[in-house]
């Protein structure tokens, strides 16, 4: 192997369209995606045979399929890494890559980097959350398809925004339809007060055949949609979950399921990111981990964050025109997500004492709240353990920042010490590290 | 100092775990303190080392004697409560992969029992018994078995909370304030504050305030904390040291750098693993290639390791002096200054004593232990301003 | 099903492409043992962010279930009781 032009973290829209973009440019590119395929969270790739039971969208399809005849055609100018996990750039400014298939860990210096690692979901803690068979609407959607199955029993669907709503048509297509969706938000009577926000949701027509796709699905297995519902509170049952819900009038309501998944948005991803230039390497990131603007908008923003470095790396070569106007095709996406966020706002509830904050460590709200005093990161981190678990805070990172805010004060938990470059972004294993060596 | 003989305003500048612990003493002394830190307690070499309170692997000699006396001392302040579930009785093991180590571990175990010192000379068999799964390459071992453990931000944590001193953070000292060869106070960016005595306990950022340069050196090391491999406390019964530590701990003219290996289980469950000693870094990164080294270092020690996945790395700064001595006592010229600084990887175990120990040297006293040896006044000054 | 795979010692099948995650919680296995504060690991998040799914492969270093590929005789069983093992104290 040898040194890429351009390392591309993150095998989704973003990252597969930057490289294909960089490729056409000229550029050697090495594109690494930490699962075994690429396509990201939006394109999972279904592995059986012939077609996915699920409802995918037609758009959504064609620019999967538009992708990986770009990627077909780049041949050997990008070089396709899979379970390769980013962990972050080094003191020797080495970006690493822990290649799981070899079973070592590498140390890339490329001239630029492209970071696509999509976006992260909110998920906001309530008692019970971290039992098994909760997971994040996200987290089901992806291995329903991956299998084309939904997983059996009973499942509630306890989400805010559009994600529950193709959660919830993809199930039904797949043979189990949710009991409801629930909706912390109440988007009609928010129509009302924000005429111009339904408006401008109306604007994409893609998105609204695409939404209107999933209700004609839904209606027809029958499954509720119910806005103004929140999960409250979750009990393992001898067999499954008994989810406590509440409504914003204060009604209550239990269903008792077997699975359950949460949502409560998403959320760009920067934890623990390098900086914009890392020793004169440029660093850009691209789609929904820099701005959660969804699938389409993910395609046009690696595209600009390849002419970006582009740019940079060959200034003397001609700029290919531009055929797209990149900015405006975010624009349009952003006054989409917006109009969503409007719709569908809620307001988080507080977090009770007993409730689990960081599952790594299995720390409560209580344990956060008797470190009185510890007024620094890495006072919190040090005396309270937030933080130093195996996920190193992307979790519970916005609920330590939420409840510390309530005594006036605000951490980001994941960052010990803010000139230092901070990794292994994620856990590896002693033997891959052990091995490490530069490409 | 005369009209406030009994209540001297004292700053100490540092919260790390000399000045934490000089703080706990001098409140009990009935002092007014203020604690000043340019960043939070703890943030510098204090809280980011490995906790050995170790006789095992000290200098013999008057450092070798020091260590024990603080080691006492973690003892007696677990007893009285003020450091209790803090401080941990647990071997040290020392281990040689060479006939020129074992042969090193044999005379410092000499070392160490003339001193006074429990050790237990152990054969490859013995310490398989101790710790199933050591590697091939383990020839020989020493243990200790009177060491302990602490961490370092748990005890200043704790002593600043026994001393009831709230730090001033993010509050860097510009310089001192001196009238007629005395220092009278501190002056930080909005402020001055006046003193009878200011104790220096800032690691790197002591030079500019002692006035003698070229003295101390900062020396690196890189750490790794791994996953746990157990959840029912420590996955070792000690700590594992390489003989080659004391290669550089018994130096006479320290500044080698290179990997000391220490495997150190934590009460958690996971395993510390260290450390570099990169001589003038300064710096907090961390990098692969070191990191890696000190892996596979570790794993043909302890090849168990495999089982395990490093969740973080960090790297401190330990400050070192150029003649490999801690600097403890008055400034040679200027009176009302204290300084306790150059601990090096030694001052978690020392820190306590010598807070202790520069608390009564603020309050005009002797210190109770023998600390000629640590003077300040070894070193050339420059000639100050008065 | 195309593979075997074996979870604390029972078979669980599997097709060639699926994550060990998808593998598990279509046998029903939605719990993946102990974790630490008396919780259990669980498929959660999907993208190998959360931690939450960690499980021991061959009794080497965890793996995250949700990011690894199943394949052919893989032993996997619940990530810490294979730690308590060797525990002092």
């Amino acid at each position: 192997m040898s040194e890429p032009d351009v390392l591309v973290v993150g095998g989704g829209p973003a990252g597969v369209a930057a490289a294909i973009e960089l490729a056409q440019l000229g550029l050697t590119v090495t594109l690494a995606e930490q699962g075994s395929r690429l396509g990201g969270a939006i394109h999972r790739q279904y592995v059986g045979q012939g077609e996915s039971p699920l409802a995918i969208p037609g758009r959504h399809r064609r620019h999967w399929q538009g992708l990986a005849l770009g990627l077909a055609n780049a041949g050997e100018r990008i070089r396709v890494m899979v379970e390769a996990v980013f962990l972050g750039v080094d003191g020797d400014s080495r970006f690493l890559l822990d290649d799981r298939r070899a079973g070592k860990v590498i140390g890339l210096s490329p001239k630029a980097v492209v970071l696509a690692v999509g976006a992260i979901e909110r998920i906001v803690p309530r008692p019970g959350w971290e039992l098994p068979g909760v997971t994040t609407a996200g987290g089901m959607q992806l291995q329903l398809k991956e299998t084309g199955e939904a997983p059996t029993g009973a499942i509630l669907i306890a989400g805010n925004g559009p994600l529950p709503l193709a959660l919830g048509a993809q199930l039904a297509a797949a043979g189990n339809p949710p009991l409801a969706i629930l909706e912390r938000g109440e988007p009609w009577r928010a129509a009302l007060r924000h005429p111009a926000a339904a408006v401008a949701g109306l604007r994409s027509p893609a998105h609204v055949a695409e939404a209107a796709g999933y209700a004609l699905r839904l209606a027809r297995a029958g499954v509720p949609y119910r806005s103004g519902w929140s999960v409250t509170a979750i009990e393992a049952l001898r067999q499954g979950l008994l989810v406590s819900c509440q409504h914003v009038s204060g009604r209550t309501m239990q269903h008792r399921v077997a699975h359950l998944a949460l949502h409560d948005g998403l959320a760009t991803n920067s934890s623990g990111l390098p900086a914009p230039v890392v020793d004169g390497v440029a660093i850009v990131r691209a789609g929904d981990c820099r701005e959660v603007l969804g699938a389409d908008a993910a395609i046009s923003d690696g595209l600009r964050a390849a002419r970006t470095i582009a740019r940079q790396l060959c200034p003397a070569a001609p700029q290919r025109e531009l055929a797209r106007d990149f900015e405006r095709e975010l624009a349009a996406a952003r006054r989409m997500q917006r109009s969503i966020q409007t719709l569908c706002r809620a307001a988080d509830w507080p977090i009770a004492p007993d409730t689990v904050v960081c599952r790594c460590e299995g720390l409560r709200r209580s344990d956060l709240d008797s470190l009185q005093g510890a007024s620094s990161a890495r006072e919190i981190r040090l005396l309270g353990r937030f933080g130093m678990g195996a996920c190193q805070g992307r979790s519970c990172l916005a609920s330590v920042k939420a409840i510390t805010a309530e005594a006036g004060a605000s951490f980001d938990i994941t960052v010990a010490d803010p000139v230092v470059q901070r990794w292994p972004l994620r856990p590896v294993s002693v033997v891959a590290l052990a091995a490490f060596s530069d490409v | 100092m005369s009209a406030a003989q009994n209540s001297p305003r004292v700053v100490v500048i540092g919260a790390g775990i000399v000045g934490a612990a000089t703080a706990y003493y001098l409140t009990r002394a009935g002092a007014q303190v203020t604690v000043i830190d340019a960043l939070t307690p703890a943030a510098g070499a204090s809280g980011a080392s490995d906790g050995a309170v170790s006789v095992a692997t000290k200098r013999p000699g008057p450092m070798m004697r020091l260590a024990r006396e603080a080691r006492s001392l973690y003892g007696a302040l677990e007893r009285d409560g003020v450091l209790s579930g803090l401080f941990h009785r647990r071997s040290t093991y020392l281990f040689a992969r060479t006939a020129e180590e074992v042969a090193l571990l044999e005379s410092h175990g000499a070392d160490l029992a003339n001193e006074g010192e429990r050790v237990i000379a152990l054969t490859r068999n013995d310490l398989l018994a101790r710790i199933p799964g050591f590697g091939a390459a383990i020839l020989a071992g020493l243990e200790v078995p009177d060491d302990g453990h602490a961490l370092g931000y748990q005890v200043v944590n704790r002593l600043l909370a026994q001393a009831g001193v709230v730090v001033r953070r993010h509050c860097p000292v510009r310089g001192l304030s001196i009238a007629q060869r005395r220092v009278v106070g501190v002056e930080t960016d909005d402020q001055q504050i006046a003193a009878d005595v200011v104790v220096v306990a800032a690691g790197l950022g002591s030079s500019p305030l002692m006035g003698i340069d070229d003295v101390l050196v900062p020396r690196k090391g890189q750490l790794i904390v791994t996953d746990r491999a157990s959840t029912k406390g420590a996955a070792l019964p000690g700590p594992l040291m390489s003989a080659r530590y004391l290669v550089a701990k018994r130096a006479a003219t320290p500044g080698q750098s290179g990997v000391s290996l220490v495997i150190d289980p934590l009460r958690t469950g996971q395993f510390l693993i260290g450390s570099s000693r990169e001589e003038g870094c300064a710096d907090r990164q961390t990098d692969a290639r070191t990191v890696a080294a000190i892996l596979r270092d570790a794993l043909e020690v302890y090849p168990a390791l495999a089982r395990q996945r490093v969740i973080r790395t960090f790297a401190g700064v330990r400050t070192a002096t150029r003649d490999g001595l801690p600097i403890v006592g008055h400034h040679p010229q200027l009176a009302g200054l204290v300084i306790a600084t150059g601990f090096e990887g030694d001052g978690i175990c020392l820190g306590p004593l010598m807070g202790a120990a520069a608390a009564r040297l603020a309050c005009g006293l002797e210190a109770q232990i023998d600390i000629d040896f640590l003077t300040p006044k070894r070193f050339p000054t420059p000639a100050m301003a008065t | 099903m195309s593979g075997t795979l074996y979870w604390m010692g029972d078979a669980v099948a599997f097709r060639a492409g699926e994550t060990v995650a998808a593998a598990l919680r279509r046998s029903g296995i939605d719990d993946f043992g102990p974790a630490l504060g008396e919780l259990r690991a669980r498929y959660f998040c999907g993208i190998g962010s959360c931690q939450a799914c960690l499980v021991s492969l061959n009794g080497d270093s965890l793996i995250e279930a949700c990011l690894t590929p199943a394949r052919e005789g893989m032993r996997l069983s619940a990530a810490l009781p294979l730690a308590e093992e060797h525990g002092h104290e």
